[in-house]
């Protein structure tokens, strides 16, 4: 039997890139023109082999917040990769992109993988962001990079294939006795009672 | 890129991004209301913040500057954009050894001082840190404005988890509970494997401390004629002695001397009965710092649809004159937008709208970088609390929370210590007496074992439980929110957050749990939710309370076909709650 890991992972970039598209394409091989899936989604979750273990997403959409520049620090702690998305027809969200990567580095978790998506590559003919030059930036700063059609399922698996690849293997937890918690209903039997 | 132009209409608009705001927020756009939540600062949760050690030091030149932009029209109210005096008396110190320029503002509150004390020959060579190392790992620190604790079974957790908002963060158990006393830091048993494991008590007054325990948690004839009398008079009472005295008045009941009894009788039982829930003491932590919890029910708004504006604020109110309703706001830019209902931190209105113009009561707060725990112990990553009882007569008893790396709110190496307690004079006069007792500083004596101080922040922030959110003079549908109180547990924010919402939304229900990830399929433009795992969780839910639940869901689904059609964004939303019903009707 292989082992499950949980794996948080973020997206960021500007509204509009494609994001949620990305999303729902990887977990439910689906795309919508009009989707607004953010609404009620929390975060998504899609498992995937990768070795001997299996690699379980937990896809956090933005809900929106980067909409006026408002993201909660809280939305990329613990995150073991990020994919910082672009559109490949708009150079704003290229320059955007720039501006996460600087703000991943300063407050982002250390580890983090992140990949960059250059994403609608189905409308190569109103291009502005050229494919050798974001390469370029993504390897300059070791990042994964790709470029993606969420509506024509181009390279959305294969994205978080090369994530799942790259994610360093389990470390033995350190000594820490005192380790974090999810809070759930059904709180973990205890064995002491109180007084 | 362009900023964009927000929307016009919502029903709820929402100034402040503290905890009561944020979980008012998740609370309105959960059942579907249109919420705009704003914040004019660059960061969340306000006062309730969590700063990396660079943040912080921007916060503190924040501090210096204040500008008031009251202004009035005849149909106007204006809000105040300034800090309108929630901070005071910020003094930073900075004690690391090499380092030239430890100044850390300009400004005339500012004081850097170098120790002169010379380590001491026996001590380990342990490699010290200094200010640059601080702020190189800065980004390593979260420091809460505001510290305390969860209880286990206090009311924040309890949302936290009906919500599901608690998926979005975890949490760590205070390790333990310390106490100090005749100049030692103790350890305080408070559970009964501690008592019988405790090598301070004597058998016989384990066997005290335990019959105490145990009687006290259910209301005897004996408790009740000390109704009104001191708590600390039951106590003697009890023949416990001074040891299990100081245990049960300071560090299990946390109460003063005067406090009477039934206060001090209750205060005991929530913390017996916090017992054991996740760990060996009552409370938990958030790793990264208390500021997660407010961005937390802000990400569960925005789930839902609530849209996020920071750098905004709101500077005026359209009221109707024949109503006095709020029928708009002016926001930051000019823009008008329209809402059926305004709710706003305290410290946004202004002082002549305000039935009392400043904040009556004040929290005294200091936050030091140390090198070492005050009680040294096998595990390094020890998360305490620390009870101090006045150290004289006259002086506030201190409560100290000692948070350590794993926390994610420290750099490897150090410890952040945070001390809390009602203002007397200001943050430096009743903490620094502690501080120089407890840990070393250039001002210290005798205090080679301490840990020693490398950094620390005095400052006094306004008592929410002080300030009025009633009576003020404001429009029907304006409701205000008092900032962070002093006390150790959320339930004042909590409460205030349940009540507006349910003025507002007398029918809907009060944060239902989102559904679970798992659960959400596509199903051509909507979202929907099978709800399985909530059905399951739903009847493992205690069964008296089922009909109730059944009684509201009905409500529920009658509102949202009624809302349907009026948003197609909330389509998702809606078909989730719907499908929730569905599974309900199977568990039956
Ligand atoms: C939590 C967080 C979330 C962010 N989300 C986004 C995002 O979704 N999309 C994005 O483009 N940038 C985003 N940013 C980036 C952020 O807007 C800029 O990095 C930051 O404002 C500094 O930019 P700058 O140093 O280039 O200054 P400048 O670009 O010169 O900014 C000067 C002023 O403009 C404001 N500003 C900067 N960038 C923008 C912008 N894109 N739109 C409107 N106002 C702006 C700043 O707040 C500042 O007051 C985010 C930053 C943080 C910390
Ligand atoms: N042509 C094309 N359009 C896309 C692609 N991905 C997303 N879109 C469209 O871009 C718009 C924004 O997508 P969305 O996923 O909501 O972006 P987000 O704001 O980053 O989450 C929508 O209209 C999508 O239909 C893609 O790969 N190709
Ligand atoms: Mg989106």
């Amino acid at each position: 039997k292989m082992a499950i890991r949980e794996l948080k992972v973020c997206l960021l970039g500007d509204t509009g890139v494609g994001k949620s598209s990305i999303v729902c394409r990887f977990v439910q091989d689906h795309f919508d023109h009009n989707i607004s899936p953010t609404i009620g989604a929390s975060f998504l979750t899609k498992t995937m082999p990768c070795g001997n273990e299996l690699h379980k997403f937990l896809i956090w959409d933005t809900a929106g917040q980067e909409r006026f520049h408002s993201l909660a620090p809280m939305y990329y702690r613990g995150s073991a990769a990020a994919v910082i998305v672009y559109d490949i027809t708009k150079l704003d969200s290229f320059h955007t992109l720039k501006k996460w990567v600087k703000e991943l580095k300063e407050h982002g978790p250390e580890d983090i993988v992140v990949a960059i998506a250059g994403n609608k590559n189905d409308l190569g003919d109103i291009r502005e962001v050229p494919m050798k030059e974001a390469k370029e930036f993504a390897e300059s700063i070791a990042a994964i990079f790709i470029e993606t059609s969420a509506r024509n399922a181009v390279n959305v698996e294969e994205l978080f294939q090369k994530i799942s690849k790259q994610i360093p293997p389990l470390e033995n937890p350190e000594g820490d006795s005192n380790e974090s918690f999810k809070l759930t209903r059904q709180p973990a039997p205890s064995t002491r009672r109180c007084c | 890129m362009a900023a964009e132009d927000l929307p016009s209409e919502f029903d709820v608009v929402i100034l402040g991004t503290g905890l009561a705001e944020s979980v008012v927020a998740a609370a309105f756009s959960r059942v579907g209301q249109r919420v705009l939540h704003v914040d004019r600062r660059s960061y969340y949760a306000g006062d309730w913040a969590s700063f990396t050690f660079n943040g912080l030091l921007s916060w503190i030149q924040e501090q210096h500057v204040s500008t008031s932009l009251l202004e009035e029209g005849e149909e106007l109210i204006c809000l105040s954009n300034s800090d309108s005096g929630s901070i005071r008396n910020v003094q930073v110190f900075c004690f690391t050894r090499w380092i030239t320029d430890c100044f850390v503002t300009q400004a005339s509150q500012t004081q850097g001082e170098e120790p002169e004390a010379d380590r001491s020959q026996s001590e380990p060579a342990k490699k010290k840190i200094n200010y640059a190392q601080l702020v190189k790992e800065g980004r390593r620190f979260n420091i809460d404005l505001v510290s305390k604790l969860m209880y286990s079974r206090g009311s924040l957790v309890d949302l936290l988890i009906k919500s599901n908002v608690s998926r979005y963060a975890e949490f760590k158990n205070i390790t333990r509970i310390l106490t100090y006393r005749h100049g030692n830091v103790e350890q305080v048993p408070c559970s009964r494997a501690d008592v019988f494991a405790s090598r301070q008590l004597s058998v016989v007054e384990k066997r005290k401390l335990m019959r105490f325990l145990t009687s006290c948690m259910e209301e005897t004839e004996e408790q009740r004629a000390y109704k009104g009398r001191p708590y600390l008079e039951f106590l003697s009472d009890q023949q416990l002695g001074d040891n299990l005295q100081h245990f049960l008045l300071h560090s299990i009941a946390m109460v003063t001397e005067d406090t009477p009894t039934e206060e001090g009788l209750a205060s005991t039982r929530h913390f017996l009965h916090c017992l054991g829930r996740y760990g060996n003491t009552p409370f938990l932590f958030p790793v990264y710092g208390l500021g997660e919890i407010p961005q937390c029910f802000c990400r569960m708004c925005a789930v839902f649809g609530g849209i996020y504006c920071l750098r905004h604020s709101v500077s005026c109110l359209l009221v109707d004159k024949e109503s006095n309703r709020c029928k708009a706001v002016i926001d930051s830019r000019g823009q008008r937008i329209s809402c059926s209902h305004f709710v706003v931190e305290e410290c946004y209105v202004p002082a002549n709208q305000k039935k009392v113009a400043t904040p009556s009561r004040f929290v005294s707060r200091a936050v030091l970088i140390t090198d070492s725990s005050v009680l040294h112990s096998d595990s390094e990553q020890q998360v305490s609390l620390v009870t101090v009882p006045p150290i004289a007569a006259g002086c506030p008893a201190v409560r100290m929370v000692e948070l350590c790396p794993s926390t994610m709110t420290c750099m490897p190496g150090t410890y952040l210590v945070h001390l809390t307690c009602q203002s007397v004079g200001s943050a430096y006069e009743d903490l620094s007496p502690v501080v120089t007792r407890m840990f070393r500083t250039p001002e210290s004596h005798d205090r080679e074992n301490c840990p020693s101080v490398l950094w620390c922040l005095y400052f006094n922030m306004a008592d929410g439980s002080g300030v009025e959110v009633e009576g003020h003079d404001l429009p029907s549908n304006v409701y205000v929110f008092s900032g962070p109180d002093g006390g150790l547990s959320h339930e004042r924010a909590v409460r205030q957050a349940e009540s507006i919402f349910n003025k507002v939304l007398p029918d809907e229900d009060f944060c239902p749990p989102a559904p679970n990830p798992e659960d959400i399929i596509y199903d051509g433009d909507t979202a929907a939710s099978t709800g399985g795992e909530d059905e399951k969780q739903e009847k493992e839910g205690a069964g008296g309370e089922e009909k109730n639940e059944e009684g509201e869901a009905g409500e529920e689904e009658k509102k949202e076909e009624g809302r349907a059609g009026e948003e197609e964004q909330k389509e998702g939303a809606g078909e989730e709650i719907h499908e929730k019903e569905g599974a309900g009707d199977l568990a039956e």
